[in-house]
């Protein structure tokens, strides 16, 4: 069976994991090699020690009268092994070509071998060692105990490696924070990216490979901006160069005699007109917010624009008061609610404006109709530049489709949204919010 | 014997000044036609106009520049109207500020300009403004109020934009440039009448009314607009022109 091993989902966490799964097993192995060199060079010095040790520890006993060896013993006791006077205790015995015979055994072997005949015994328990059997010059039994053992670690070593390890998740933190924090600068960059306001400059500074991304996103932006005016200007210029030929038919068609074909070429002119019209607006509406905001009183200004209707006969109601003053670009303004409320007109005949302040200080204006409504699903297209619900793509009723993509654009540039939703009880609903 | 207007039209585009000039001659008004301001010029040396139709958008010297050359000279009693190539809030402002007296967006009906100028003709001919706002003055004060002529707002104490509709700021206009005057209804019909003719059945008394309310005037004790019984109304209040708002 397979353990489902995840790789983590984060760059942030693969990085971390790499960095420190490496670095812990590097220090690991490098604790390794000096624990090992470690040992070994403390074996050579205590086995060098050993000998010179041993031969002259054997050399003095046997010198000594037996009464005072006894004496001396505590001088040569030391921490891996020590001298008795006696047989030793019993054991099993050892050779000194047995596998796994401990080195030292080689090494007193070699001290005082050619000396002194000597048998080696192991004693098993708890703390096992071994003991060394031999007979001094004056046939008394000496043994020597030794106890292998390496000295302990020092108790500040773990405190040192846990702070090595502190150490390495600490940096690898911190290599990892600078190696992703570009990229998620970077990604919200992106996503904020709108190419129609002012551009936002990513920061050109920092590492060599972090500058060059900033930079080349930077160049990027720029020629999107510059693709988006090009695009802009075209539509600007073709429907500015239009205008003088559809005035010179115009003016033409005005010398006809009036038949009905009079009337079609009329009617036709006319929606070029508007096309045209709206072309530039839009091209406007997206690129030049250039419109300075001033400090408008709203009532007068829902009412100049409801009266300017009612004044050309057309079925405008306003209702709701908010009696406040607003900071807002006017022009921009009149022209997203007289696009919306010439939409209502269009299809429903009439509109009702109702505006209301929100709790929240911001404001409501809504245009609303009870024509034939859009459906559901179309509402988010229909603010798309030249999108036409189906139903108005006959002739009678017509229309760019730019109407409410310039107002989504130019309630946009004010700080405000524009949302079309269904209308209770039929009709559409077009809400305009801006900020108070 | 009567007097037929004689309309100039000034437009670099051949074959609109000539429709516009044929269209005008058919339907009575005496015309002739240009193709630039030094033709303008040369013409206006030794001739009468009544009205001159100036393009914005034309080689060499632009219908603004023209506009501003005619209100600063000799010629500046003659009426303009400006004809723009676009829908634009700047071009429009522009013009009304260098002196025109109103404006057309292309492309235009032919009809749409005859009644403009008619109307703009019977405007300036029928009562004679009291006070001329001139080029620069774009401000006119009174009371606590001031409107700006070229934006077509009023502005409260405090800079605060008071938004008029088209027929409250032509009459709250004919209202200033005859302060103290007694005006009676036919005569502030026909001059707020003036530019789209869309004065339907809104009777004057009511739109006096609505401007009363935008000026925040007490109908009852009205100190902008009085009301004289049976003749009209008149503005009291002393009128200022100011400079530039800037």
């Amino acid at each position: 069976m397979r353990l489902p091993l995840h790789w983590p989902r984060t760059l942030a966490s693969r990085l971390s994991l790499i960095f420190l799964i490496g670095l812990i097993l590097a220090q690991a192995l490098s604790f390794g090699a000096q624990y090992y060199e470690r040992y070994e060079s403390a074996k050579n010095t205590m086995l060098g020690n050993l000998e010179t040790d041993v031969s002259t520890s054997i050399a003095i006993l046997d010198r000594l009268p037996a009464a005072e060896r006894a004496s001396w013993l505590q001088q040569l006791e030391r921490q891996n092994y020590g001298y008795l006077l006696n047989e030793g205790t019993p054991g099993t015995p050892m050779g000194a070509d047995m596998p796994n015979a401990p080195v030292a055994m080689a090494s007193i072997k070699d001290a005082i071998g050619h000396d002194y005949p000597m048998t080696f015994t192991d004693i098993p328990g708890p703390n096992k060692h071994f003991q060394v059997h031999l007979k001094l010059a004056d046939g008394s039994p000496l043994t020597i105990d030794v106890r292998p053992a390496m000295k302990p670690l020092s108790p500040w070593l773990p405190m040192v490696l846990l702070g090595q390890l502190a150490l390495m998740i600490a940096c690898t933190w911190l290599a990892v924070r600078i190696a992703i924090r570009p990229l998620t600068r970077l990604a919200d960059a992106v996503e904020t990216l709108d190419p129609n306001a002012h551009p936002v400059l990513l920061d050109e500074h920092g590492p060599t490979e972090v500058a060059h991304a900033a930079r080349a996103f930077n160049a990027m932006q720029a020629r999107i901006a510059a693709y988006l005016k090009e695009r802009m200007q075209l539509l600007a210029a073709i429907s500015h160069d239009l205008q003088t030929p559809i005035t010179r038919m115009k003016l033409r068609a005005e010398f006809m005699d009036d038949s009905s074909e009079k009337d079609k070429l009329w009617n036709d002119l006319g929606e070029m007109e508007h096309l045209v019209r709206e072309g530039v607006a839009y091209a406007r509406s997206v690129h030049g917010a250039t419109e300075e905001s001033r400090r408008t009183d709203l009532d007068s200004f829902l009412d100049s624009l409801v009266f300017d209707y009612q004044d050309m006969g057309k079925d405008v109601q306003l209702n709701g008061k908010s009696a406040t003053v607003i900071d807002t670009r006017p022009h921009a303004l009149r022209r997203v609610l007289v696009n919306l409320t010439d939409n209502a007109l269009k299809f429903a005949g009439a509109a009702e404006l109702w505006v209301e302040k929100q709790a929240d200080g911001s404001l409501s204006i809504k245009v609303m109709d009870r024509g034939p409504g859009i459906a559901e699903e179309e509402l988010a297209q229909v603010m798309q530049p030249f999108y036409r619900v189906e139903n108005s793509r006959n002739r009678s009723t017509g229309g760019t489709g730019l109407g409410l993509a310039i107002a989504q654009q130019l309630a946009v540039a004010m700080g405000g949204t524009l949302t079309l939703s269904q209308r209770e009880g039929g009709g559409l609903c077009a809400q305009l919010r801006l900020p108070g | 014997m009567e007097h037929i207007d004689h309309i100039l039209i000034v437009d670099d585009d051949r074959e609109i000044r000539e429709l516009v000039g044929n269209y005008l001659k058919k339907n009575g008004l005496r015309t002739t036609v240009v193709a630039d301001g030094r033709a303008m010029r040369a013409f206006l040396e030794s001739n009468q106009v009544d009205l001159i139709v100036l393009d914005i958008m034309m080689p060499g010297d632009d219908g603004l520049l023209l506009c501003r050359e005619l209100r600063a000279g000799k010629h500046k009693a003659i009426p303009v109207l400006m004809l723009t190539a676009r829908d634009d809030e700047t071009d429009r402002i522009i013009g009304l500020e260098m002196g025109a007296d109103d404006y057309l967006t292309k492309p235009f009906a032919a009809r749409e300009l005859l009644a403009r100028i008619n109307a703009v003709l019977r405007r300036t001919r029928m009562l004679p403004p009291n006070l001329v706002v001139s080029e620069s003055a774009r401000l006119i004060a009174f009371g606590r109020w001031r409107l700006d002529t070229s934006a077509r707002h009023l502005l409260d104490q405090d800079g605060t934009m008071v938004a008029l509709s088209g027929a409250e700021y032509r009459l709250l206009r004919v209202f200033i440039d005859h302060p103290q005057r007694v005006l009676n209804r036919d005569q502030l019909l026909n001059l707020t009448q003036g530019r789209d003719a869309d004065l339907f059945d809104r009777s004057i008394d009511l739109l006096v009314s609505r401007l009363r309310q935008r000026l925040l005037d007490d109908a009852r004790e009205p100190a902008y607009i009085k009301t004289v019984r049976s003749e009209g109304y008149v503005f009291s209040l002393p009128v200022e022109i100011l400079g530039d708002p800037s």
